[in-house]
């Protein structure tokens, strides 16, 4: 069936099989490869993109259901004040390492500071719960988190 | 990759042509939020020809109050519930229970309604909805019926909806004052995980007396369970250190959990009395502390 939808700010129209995943969607049919293919079962958050502006396993989401809203990745939030502040942070502060898990946790971090300009640490913890990282053991990441927190200019 | 086993996917606006559908298609499943149902189909557990999206029925959504019952509109996500200022006012030990249930990422696509028709003993809103005396409003073609949230629950992954049925909205009477309630869970870490153990307590005090309890645990058993002896122990009683501590040991008996990969049976025991006993002295100072 065909699916219309908005992907990074731009209209897109797909065909897409009711068994077909958003994730499979972006990747295989719109090449958008910042959404990785982890555990495929909700539990990783590689593939987190945001839909309708929340963070959101895009391995549990039939491609078909997406129609008529709005799809984010990374991609789409390059220029965002918000993400080149956590971009930074993540690169001077070594919060990556095979950075298998970063798109997804970029994506994670910018809804939350999108929301809560000054969390807390329990907050930032929170807020990347659903993002598994088998590399850093999470302290640089978080600490990177609350330091693009301090970064992003007040609106 | 595994890909999904194929499915005609029909989208209906109305809830009327959705229960239509429903009764008349053989092997069909309803989907919302879909973090349950998805797993399940790509590994086979659940196969089935037909699924009918309602995420197109608008009379399904959202968070009212009417003569003082909460209801919550059976597409209303786990997140909305968490952010509710009227769940916050009216049903806290929900809010609390909701918290902990999966990760962001899926208490924003799934449902409270998905939450319990899912049917896992280890649902951690199921032990908070029912010491609350929450009901589901239940349709199918042939008509409307309340079940109490306990009643939907007929074994491990397994609801008592008829396969034409649909939970409509989850129903939460108003609690009276001089009540409180608390969830306590037991999980392996803190972070998207499921339950070792997870306990609801709601007590209703008259001053220093118990007028009425109820107490639930989940991960325990086939479903989650209300344990009858424990609250017929704290009724009439005033709520002494000593009583909680008598009454919830009594726990140990009353439970025949299973060994697994995240706990033994034995553990869990142990822990049924020990969350239990944490919930009341909770729901106690909740419900004002027998002041």
């Amino acid at each position: 069936m065909m699916v219309d939808f908005v992907l990074n700010g731009r209209a897109v129209s797909c065909d897409a099989p009711a068994n077909i995943l958003l994730l499979d969607l972006l990747r295989s049919e719109l090449g958008v490869l910042s959404v990785k293919r982890g555990c495929e079962q909700g539990e990783c958050g590689a593939c987190t993109v945001l839909l309708g502006g929340r963070p959101v396993n895009s391995c549990m989401i039939l491609a078909a259901r997406v129609e008529g809203r709005s799809v984010t990745t990374i991609e789409g939030l390059r220029d965002e004040p918000i993400m080149v502040a956590l971009r930074k942070a993540f690169m001077e502060g070594g919060a990556v390492q095979c950075g298998f898990c970063t798109p997804g946790m970029l994506i994670s971090a910018y809804a939350l500071l999108r929301d809560n300009p000054s969390p807390t640490p329990h907050e930032a913890k929170t807020a990347i719960e659903g993002n598994i990282c088998r590399c850093t053991g999470y302290a640089l990441p978080l600490e990177a988190i609350l330091k693009a927190a301090e970064m992003t200019p007040a609106e | 990759m595994r890909p999904l086993p194929g499915f005609n996917l029909h989208r209906p606006t109305s809830l009327g042509e959705a229960l239509e559908l429903m009764g008349a298609l053989k092997s069909v499943k309803p989907i919302a939020g879909g973090t349950d149902l998805l797993p399940l189909m790509r590994d086979r557990a659940i196969t089935v020809e037909d699924i009918v999206d309602i995420r197109g029925l608008h009379e399904l959504k959202g968070i009212t109050v009417e003569d003082g019952t909460l209801r919550i509109g059976a597409l209303t996500t786990l997140t909305e519930v968490l952010e509710s200022p009227l769940v916050a006012e009216k049903a806290s030990v929900l809010r609390e229970a909701v918290g902990h249930i999966g990760s962001v990422q899926t208490r924003n696509q799934g449902t409270l309604a998905g939450n319990i028709c899912n049917a896992s003993p280890a649902a951690d809103s199921a032990p908070a909805l029912m010491v609350i005396g929450a009901q589901a409003r239940v349709s199918s073609a042939r008509g409307v019926r309340r079940v109490p949230v306990e009643e939907l629950f007929a074994g491990p992954k397994m609801n008592s909806l008829g396969k034409d049925e649909l939970v409509t909205e989850i129903l939460i009477p108003e609690l009276p004052s001089g009540s409180g309630a608390a969830f306590e869970k037991l999980g392996r870490r803190r972070g998207i995980t499921l339950a070792v153990v997870n306990a609801a307590a709601y007590l209703a005090m008259d001053g220093k007396k118990c007028v009425d309890a109820r107490i639930a645990l989940g991960a325990i058993a086939a479903t989650p369970i209300r344990l009858p002896e424990v609250e017929a122990a704290y009724k009439g009683r005033e709520l002494t250190p000593e009583a909680i501590e008598e009454s919830s040991r009594a726990c140990y008996s009353l439970v025949n959990p299973v060994d697994d990969v995240r706990a033994s049976a034995d553990y869990r025991r142990e822990m049924a009395c020990v969350l239990v006993k944490r919930a009341i002295v909770k729901a106690h100072a909740r419900a004002g502390g027998g002041q």
